[in-house]
């Protein structure tokens, strides 16, 4: 049996941990090693190499370590490329995601596993021993996702079903039952009703920014005069030295981004140069950058030096920020604070803090994630449950859709309608488990009256 | 010459649907072949509608026609109407349907039988199977004359401790006026093949001349008739041999001289009748016990579950040419016989009609299917094969189709050759086994196209093209078919390739084709070819992209469904498989690694295991 397409799968548990790994086997390893690690040539075999993992768009992912094996020497006898990158669920996700785009396969459980027998690299008792280890722990994967379908998320999924199931037993109660006493075939609203799916799909990919927070996390932007402690802040959250740190007004040119989870939440912090009236042309550009990025920004933390009077911001901030999505940090609180908020700030969540000395850093990441929670994820779950699996199935079932709304407007008899719309049967069977036959009749003969 | 007592190489018990293909294949395959039923005048009966065909029944009849059954010939001589179903639908879906004279399709079949060389008719009820070493050796009668064969092919259909029901009351039987098999089923309890029970309904039959069709909606047959057999291959020799000896047995040409259908609905009367009696009704009174059939729902039902729906539509259907009985398509039910015959005359033209048969409901025997191989051959007795309604199904097509699969493999059985196994992707009837052997039915199964995942591969008109390797390796068409079968399949592969790589202008032909063209605009060597094989070409070319589609994902499952798993193979041995998998595995003894992959339940990891250990 020839496996000519190339798989991959997370091989560290799911969850956070401190460092995840992700293997990918088949043909296509050298390809995506060369082009995700901009590299000249096939990489040397057997040798852990540091490089930054770029997304096929050109985005750096992660710093990561990766390994390349030659097949047949690898644990596949196929090329295998092992990549390790930070424990952190959602850059795992991302690589994963990656990976899929440049046309690798979600592997199966076992599957490497298989191959590697099929390769002649296991003998039978190797294997066995192999596969009973994975078979207990795709058990446990099961058991984890059936718990978090039973979230918000699992729920908006299954409505999805449904909805998917009433339209296509509809469609296919007019091909399989034409002599039946059905209501007349209107194909308009056949075609809204798969819009209908298509639009509620869409939602759920959009919904509580899940895409966007997948591929970035909450974007956070720091935000303060020069001097009062952003770049302090910062580290402080990292929980090491990042950005540099200055006594000079303005240090912080360039903006700098970091991820970091805070309780399951992935943040992506922007430190930004300061807000004050810049001398320097570099200055100003990064002044520029600061007003741009607060545009796209969904969490502020505008940090004062609370020994001075509040700052008066910028216009084009200012119309920014509300109270739902501000967290003003009076920071330096070991000073003292001599001055009360502008008026302008009073009506925002704001907290004093330390951050040279780590004092109210508790404070501060609690406030974070109950300002998420509120008002920027729609629900815990969005963020838990969406991998690399659940986003590609779901777009896929989104490209059916659109594709049986096309065969349906150009004309195209129903049975190829149908065809594209078992393909997104298959799509959100990958996510839910597989979809029989038998569910479409279900659905179909509890909702028509069919029978002679 | 031999004796009747001889041993035989196949003995059909049951001479239905299923029966007739076993017993025929079976025959013109040169094996000397038995078909024993219990009253020879009801050979090839037509239980319930007086109509062969429909909606991927009439795929699955041309695909019987494509192995050398006889359905197909038999269902266009009989055909009192024709119509092609879906015919606003592609021709994936298109359906070949024909209303046939019940009297003259049974009796042909039985003339065809009578005439088979290698086949002999007995009339006798089987009582009771003989079993040696493990395999079944032979027929039990209760005129106590005992048969013995190498093979047994059982098509019992309803009849094993077959009940009727109209309300309350109760008669034994298979069908109305019909004997039960009363003790058949212990003969399979004892051999520890497991039976349980389903149900399955018949409409009322009514006179004609008491029935006001200047109220009804006519529905006539097409004008151009969509027949079911392939006729672009059968020679003289293929053709018509019964009527070819002159008998005339069915005195016109197929399609011409169509009689019609009649639409009528019921009535906000119909519905209070029913309503009021339900309680008397054998299913909503507790009588019945077995499963009946969700895409067949009684007219109880019908109120019932769809309180909000006021009248249902019923299709009056002439039962032949010379008789005067009409068939109340639509109207299913167990209500006794006073409550029937007041609903009836609450109907549209229905006001004084009279009542010839009442309808009822039949409970019966099935063998749950999951105890076969995918060839129908019983995985408890060597040798015994299944086939027809006693395997859960249920409808003429079904059985036919099963039957035909039956015979060729008993034969195979006793030469000792490889079985014939049709796959999903090969058609209908591969589909309907597959379903049967692999998930069992709690239902009587009846096909739908959306059962078939290669639907679109399956339009009606490709069914000799896609049952050809079948056909010829199992010698189950005349050469002089075959052959021409074969350059169909040349003649449909060359074209395609020819409309693929000629242009016209700057465009291929085949860019042409899939933007829309009339048939007189195609080049003057296409308008050659025959009417069915272009329209072969046209389609390909026409759906190329989906078409391909589904090719690939065949080709896909290709390599697993080729990895065999021996019959007695030791799932419980293997580390790691999940003890419900074990269980359902064990149960189920699917053949390849593909079938073991459609096991509900069963899930990847599982097929990584497996296919480990099977290398
Ligand atoms: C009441 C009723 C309602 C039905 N309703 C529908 C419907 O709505 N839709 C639909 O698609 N199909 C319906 N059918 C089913 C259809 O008639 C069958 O599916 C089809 O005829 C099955 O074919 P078969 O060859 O398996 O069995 P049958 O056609 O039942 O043939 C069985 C044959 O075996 C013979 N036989 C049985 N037992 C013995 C024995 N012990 N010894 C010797 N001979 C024996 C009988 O005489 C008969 O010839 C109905 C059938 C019945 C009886
Ligand atoms: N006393 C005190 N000094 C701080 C605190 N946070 C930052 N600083 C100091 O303030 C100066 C400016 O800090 P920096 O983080 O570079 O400010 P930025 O310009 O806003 O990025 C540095 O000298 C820091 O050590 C704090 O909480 N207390």
């Amino acid at each position: 049996m020839e496996n000519t397409d190339t798989v991959a799968a997370l091989a560290t548990p799911a969850g956070e941990s401190a460092i995840a790994m992700i293997r990918v086997t088949g043909g296509l390893c050298e390809q995506i090693a060369n082009d995700a690690f901009g590299l000249a040539k096939r990489p040397a075999p057997r040798h852990a190499s540091h490089g930054s993992y770029r997304s096929a768009s050109k985005e750096v992912l992660d710093d990561v370590v990766y390994t390349f094996f030659s097949g047949p020497k690898s644990y596949t006898g196929e090329d295998v490329l092992e990549i390790c990158c930070h424990g952190n669920p959602l850059i795992a996700t991302r690589v994963l995601e990656d990976l899929l785009e440049r046309g690798c396969r979600q592997s199966e459980p076992g599957e490497f596993t298989r191959r590697a027998f099929l390769n002649g690299r296991m003998d039978l008792t190797q294997a066995e021993a192999v596969m009973e280890l994975i078979q207990a722990r795709s058990d446990r994967g099961i058991r984890v996702a059936n718990n978090q379908l039973r979230g918000h998320f699992g729920k908006q999924l299954e409505q999805l079903k449904q909805r998917l199931l009433a339209t296509v037993a509809t469609v296919e109660a007019y091909i399989d039952f034409p002599d039946e006493d059905l209501p007349p075939e209107r194909k308009e609203a056949e075609i809204e009703a798969i819009r209908a799916v298509l639009t509620f799909c869409s939602r759920i990919i959009d919904s509580g920014k899940y895409a966007a927070f997948l591929r970035d996390g909450v974007k956070t932007l720091i935000l303060g005069e020069p001097n009062a402690g952003k770049s302090s802040l910062m580290n402080c959250l990292l929980g090491f030295e990042r950005a540099i740190v200055s006594e000079e007004p303005g240090t912080t040119r360039d903006f700098i981004r970091e991820r970091v989870i805070v309780d399951g939440h992935c943040l992506q912090l922007m430190d930004t140069a300061g807000l004050r009236e810049a001398e320097s042309g570099i200055e100003r550009q990064g002044i520029q950058k600061t007003v741009e990025l607060s545009e796209e920004a969904d969490l502020f933390l505008l940090v004062l030096d609370g020994t001075l009077p509040s700052p008066a911001l910028p216009d084009s901030v200012a119309k920014r920020i509300t109270a739902k999505n501000c967290i003003v940090v009076r920071n330096k609180s070991d000073l003292g604070e001599r001055h009360p908020l502008s008026e302008q700030l009073c009506g925002l969540e704001q907290l004093s803090m330390a951050a040279i000395s780590g004092e109210g850093l508790l404070e501060l990441r609690e406030r974070i994630v109950k300002m998420i929670d509120a008002h920027l994820a729609h629900d815990r779950d969005d963020l838990i449950l969406v991998n690399a699996r659940h986003s590609a199935a779901l777009k896929e079932l989104a490209e059916c859709l659109a594709s049986a709304i096309r065969n349906f407007e150009a004309g195209e008899p129903a049975e190829f309608v149908a065809s594209e719309l078992r393909g997104a049967i298959e799509a959100i069977g990958r996510v839910l488990g597989r979809i029989d036959n038998e569910d479409v009749l279900d659905v179909l003969f509890s909702s028509f009256c069919i029978g002679k | 010459m031999s004796g009747m007592l001889d041993e035989y190489d196949v003995i059909v018990c049951g001479a239905g649907h299923a029966g007739c293909e076993a017993a025929l294949a079976a025959a013109r395959m040169g094996a000397r072949t038995l078909v024993v039923s219990g009253n020879i005048d009801t050979i090839a009966a037509m239980s319930c509608n007086p109509a062969i065909g429909g909606v991927a029944k009439g795929q699955i009849v041309r695909e019987i026609d494509a192995l050398g059954g006889e359905m197909a010939v038999n269902a266009d001589v009989s055909g009192i109407q024709f119509r092609l179903l879906n015919a606003s639908k592609g021709p994936a879906v298109q359906s070949p349907r024909a209303q046939c004279d019940k009297k003259v399709y049974a009796l042909r079949m039985k003339h065809v039988l009578e005439l088979q060389e290698n086949l002999s008719i007995f009339q006798a009820t089987v009582t009771g199977l003989i079993f040696k070493a493990g395999k079944v050796a032979g027929c039990r009668t209760n005129l106590d004359v005992e048969f013995f064969g190498k093979s047994v092919v059982v098509t019992t259909g309803t009849f094993l401790r077959g009940l009727m029901h109209i309300g309350k009351n109760k008669n034994e039987g298979g069908r109305m006026g019909d004997f039960s098999a009363q003790t058949l089923s212990s003969s399979f309890l004892e051999a520890g093949i497991e039976l349980e029970r389903l149900k399955t309904g018949t409409p009322p039959r009514l006179l004609g001349r008491t029935i006001d069709f200047s109220q009804l909606e006519e529905q006539k047959g097409d004008e151009r008739p969509s027949l079911f057999g392939f006729y672009d291959t059968r020679g003289e020799k293929d053709l018509f041999h019964v009527e070819q000896r002159g008998e005339r047995l069915a005195g016109w040409k197929p399609g011409t001289d169509q009689v019609s259908c009649w639409i009528t609905y019921t009535s906000a009367d119909t519905q209070r009748i029913v309503n009021e009696n339900l309680h008397l009704s054998a299913m909503y009174g507790g009588e019945i016990e077995g499963t009946g059939p969700r895409y067949c729902p009684s007219i109880e039902d019908k109120f019932v579950r769809f309180a909000n729906k006021t009248r249902h539509m019923l299709f009056l259907e002439p039962e032949g040419r010379n008789t005067d009985e009409y068939y109340v398509n639509g109207l299913s039910t167990s209500l006794p016989f006073a409550a029937q015959l007041e609903m009836l005359r609450s109907i549209e033209g229905l006001e004084a009609v009279h009542l010839l048969r009442p309808a009822y409901a039949v409970e019966y025997d099935f063998a749950p299917p999951t105890q076969l191989f995918s060839h129908l051959e019983s995985k408890k007795v060597e040798n015994l094969f299944f086939a027809g309604q006693i395997n859960g199904t249920s409808g003429y097509e079904e059985a036919a189709c099963q039957g035909l699969v039956a015979g060729v493999n008993a034969v195979l059985k006793v030469r000792g050759e490889e079985p014939m196994v049709l796959k999903r992707h090969d058609g209908y009837i591969g589909v309907l086994i597959d379903d049967l052997v692999t998930k069992g039915t709690r239902e009587p199964y009846r096909m739908f196209t959306s059962r078939a995942e290669y639907r679109l591969l399956f339009n009606h008109g490709s069914a000799e093209l896609r049952m050809l390797d079948h056909a010829s390796k199992h010698g189950l068409v005349s050469d002089e078919r075959l052959a021409r079968m074969k350059r169909k399949k040349e003649d449909v592969e060359k074209w395609i390739h020819w409309l693929e790589v000629n242009r016209m202008g700057h465009d291929s032909w085949a860019t042409i084709v899939r933007r829309g063209v009339g048939k007189d605009e195609l080049p003057e060597e296409l308008r050659s070819l025959e009417a069915s094989t272009l329209e072969q070409v046209l389609y390909r070319v026409k759906y190329k992209g989906y078409l391909e589609r589904e090719t690939r994902q065949i080709e896909k499952l290709k390599d697993v469904e080729k990895i065999k798993i021996p019959a007695d193979f030791d799932y419980s041995k293997l580390k790691g498989l999940r003890n419900e998998s074990v269980v359902k595995l064990t149960e189920t003894q699917p053949a390849t690694l593909a079938q073991a992959s459609r096991i509900s339940g069963v899930n990847p990891s599982d097929i990584s295991i497996l296919m480990i250990a099977l290398r």
